[in-house]
């Protein structure tokens, strides 16, 4: 078009006001959302990327079919940006040949044109999504299921995003659902945690009489299957304060993350985190093997004793008569579990724990094969959402926040960053000391997020908003992002990026997809972004 | 016009708030530990126990502002300054009442407004209720005080309540 126009009969004035107009509409272009109604509101459901919070049912967190890899990151650019509802996101998505799905906290699990971030459909779901989106057969229609942190889990059709059942734990008064369910082909296991570790808070409240747990249900309707709570015992009273306010135990030892799971034995495994109250169990920060089939326990192994803590235990709350007497350190573990195969065949269950400690056990009886520590730890971590590996190369990576909050007490020197070791034996391969980008408190610079692997490269997100790929040999960092700043967004209006926290990067074929922004704990900075890159054309 | 009556000073009609402000919530938070109302984690699996909550705030408001306003003029606050509600409209009969305890060191008579009004027109102003209830209405108890400073020393609760709050005379 501006050749015709250059090549036409107009004055050398005209064709400079010409070409501001056409540059000022091309501005006003970029900023507006994409043409978008002419997209196929039904995804294609032939490939998916993924079927689990870590991408397969071993929790690896490695993507099989990408095509990044260290010789071509630095080819990363951004592909497209999709502005979400909430500045706390905290979804993890699921990709297939043609679609991302995510959940959008607010507003509900949207599906979206892979190549143009388009949407396909919308399922309105007001409550808050936390979790990965994971696909299903569900009575044989394509579902994807996802949790609502207080309401529970939720199975919709794929296609249009229809209900088709909702279910939620009745054991629990105050469950939260903070973990991703597992799926197989029959059943879903739902990861329960407990809001008392929030209500603790409130010096009125008698804390604390809930435990944490796994609940299974029938993949096809919804239906309980069994219960398993990670404490047996009922909570009696202990004591009171302020005259009236009666204090029970024990309680706690929530389960935070996703299962793994082992088809060929059945088993399930997840770990747990603190007591909320004294007298502590012998089942809190622990690791549980559970035949997925009854629930019942095959073992469990605990690491740490006598952690009782709650959100009351904040230096800034003198005394509060709702942290336990004494306080633990908090070290659940958060992340997910791996079953992973080392060169010599071994099979090894590996746990991240937020004291900084990575722990690999035998799968069959829990006994520990090896412990590493990596950095102080802390509330925040140590490990905190995940782990990967590449069992091809051996190494296990290890995401360290080692982040400090105000009023929470943080002993020892920090070592946020990103570590290798040998799945084998625990050994440090090689390390990435992260450092601040500045000095102010919001600056935390660790890496809080889970973090994924694919080919030779890592990728993670940290908290002071870098996205990050590694080579996976060496540790050498071979393409990095800034997401402090805003995003012209497909959907319109501005996207902001800010710290990256929570389930971290999905990879799928040539692309990078993430979301960025997560001011729930701390100063962390808030974003709503959902960036997507994309390796460049003339890559393979 | 002049006004007949002993008017309440500012400052102790600030004084005898703060005091019911500090006495209301320290009830309902007895009152909250006593009825064990968000005590449970079973409170918690709705939004009931705000409810809950709100209902031991009304009590503790009635126990200790509405019924006292409405028996004898007086919360705990007003008494401790010496200040009490009357009628607008029962302002002569205070006067008189006022010219007597001149005389002969009568009390006031105090007649305080309706029950109704004290409760569904004055109440709603209590500021405690707008910063934790109605928090996007919190200027509304700003512009409730900022009318004391007005000739008659009427606050924006004593204009719809029909009330003026006077100083009452020592008793000897």
């Amino acid at each position: 078009m501006s050749a015709s126009i250059g090549s036409g009969a107009v004055s050398a004035g005209c064709r400079i006001l010409l070409a501001v107009l056409l540059c000022g509409a091309g501005s006003a272009a970029a900023d507006a959302p994409l043409p978008c109604a002419d997209t196929d509101p039904v995804p294609g459901l032939d490939t998916y990327y993924g079927n689990a919070w870590g991408i397969d049912h071993h929790n690896t967190r490695e993507q099989p079919r990408a095509s990044l890899r260290s010789d071509n990151a630095a080819r990363l650019s951004l592909k497209w940006t999709y502005r979400l509802s909430s500045t706390t996101p905290r979804s993890y998505p699921l990709v297939t040949e043609d679609t991302v799905f995510i959940g959008d906290s607010g507003r509900g699990v949207v599906a979206l044109d892979r190549g143009t971030g388009c949407e396909r459909w919308v399922h309105e779901h007001e409550g808050p999504i936390s979790s990965a989106i994971l696909p299903a057969t569900v009575g044989g229609r394509p579902a994807l299921l996802f949790n609502d942190r207080r309401r529970g889990v939720f199975a919709i059709d794929a296609r249009n995003g229809e209900r088709i059942w909702h279910a939620a734990v009745e054991d629990e008064p105050v469950p939260w659902y903070s973990g991703t369910p597992l799926v197989t082909d029959t059943a879903v296991f739902v990861p329960v945690a407990s809001m008392e570790v929030g209500l603790a808070l409130n010096p009125f409240y008698g804390c604390c009489t809930t435990s944490g747990g796994m609940a299974a249900f029938d993949l096809n309707t919804g239906t309980k299957l069994w219960y398993l709570p990670t404490i047996e015992e009922e909570a009696k009273v202990t004591g009171r304060h302020f005259w009236f306010v009666e204090k029970h135990g024990p309680s706690g030892a929530p389960v935070w993350g996703a299962p793994s799971y082992d088809a060929k034995h059945g088993l399930l495994f997840f770990g747990t985190g603190q007591n909320y109250t004294h007298p502590t169990t012998d089942t809190s920060d622990a690791i549980f093997a559970v035949d997925a089939a009854s629930g019942a326990v095959r073992w469990h192994r605990q690491f740490t004793a006598n952690d009782a803590y709650t959100a009351a235990c904040n230096n800034l709350a003198l005394n509060h008569p709702n942290c336990p007497d004494p306080p633990g350190p908090d070290v659940d573990f958060g992340a997910p579990t791996m079953l992973l195969e080392s060169r010599s065949g071994r099979t090894l269950l590996v746990a991240g724990q937020k004291s900084a400690d990575v722990h690999a056990m035998d799968p069959e009886t829990g006994a520990v094969q090896w412990s590493t520590r990596l950095g102080r730890g802390g509330i925040i971590g140590g490990v905190h959402w995940g782990m990967a590996a590449s069992e091809s190369l051996g190494l296990l990576y290890v995401p360290i926040s080692d982040k400090a909050i105000t009023g929470f007490p943080s002993p020892g020197e920090p070592a946020p960053g990103l570590y290798a070791l040998d799945i084998e034996t625990g050994e440090q391969r090689w390390a990435y000391r992260r450092d601040s980008r500045c000095p102010d408190e919001a600056c935390v610079y660790g890496l809080s997020a889970a973090i994924t692997v694919a080919n030779d490269v890592v990728v993670a997100g940290s908290l002071d908003g870098f996205l990050e790929v590694f080579d996976a040999r060496t540790g050498e960092p071979l393409w990095s992002h800034d997401a402090w700043r805003d995003y012209p967004a497909v959907n319109g209006g501005v996207a902001s990026g800010g710290a990256f926290d929570a389930h971290g990067p999905m990879i799928a074929d040539d692309l990078l997809i993430v979301t960025s922004g997560y001011g729930y704990v701390g100063r962390q900075r808030g974003g709503n972004a959902l960036l997507v890159f994309q390796l460049s054309s003339d890559d393979d | 016009m002049t006004e007949p009556v002993n008017l309440a000073g500012r400052g102790r009609r600030l004084a005898a708030s703060l005091i019911d402000m500090i006495l209301v919530p320290t009830l309902t938070l007895l009152l909250v530990m006593v009825t064990g109302v968000v005590e449970h984690a079973e409170d918690y699996q709705d939004n009931a126990w705000m409810l809950h909550v709100l209902g031991l705030a009304v009590t503790s408001y009635l126990t200790l502002n509405g019924y006292p306003l409405w028996k004898s003029g007086q919360t705990l606050g007003k008494k401790m300054l010496g200040i009490a509600i009357v009628r607008a409209g029962a302002r002569a009969r205070a006067d008189a009442g006022a010219r007597a305890d001149a005389r002969d060191t009568q009390q006031v008579r105090i007649e305080p407004p309706p029950f109704w009004k004290l409760v569904c027109l004055r109440a709603p102003f209590f500021p405690l209720l707008f910063l934790v209830v109605v928090p996007s209405l919190a200027a509304l108890p700003i512009i409730d005080q900022v009318l004391i400073f007005g000739k008659r020393r009427r606050c924006l609760h004593d204009i719809v309540c029909g009330s003026l709050v006077v100083r009452l005379p020592r008793r000897r």
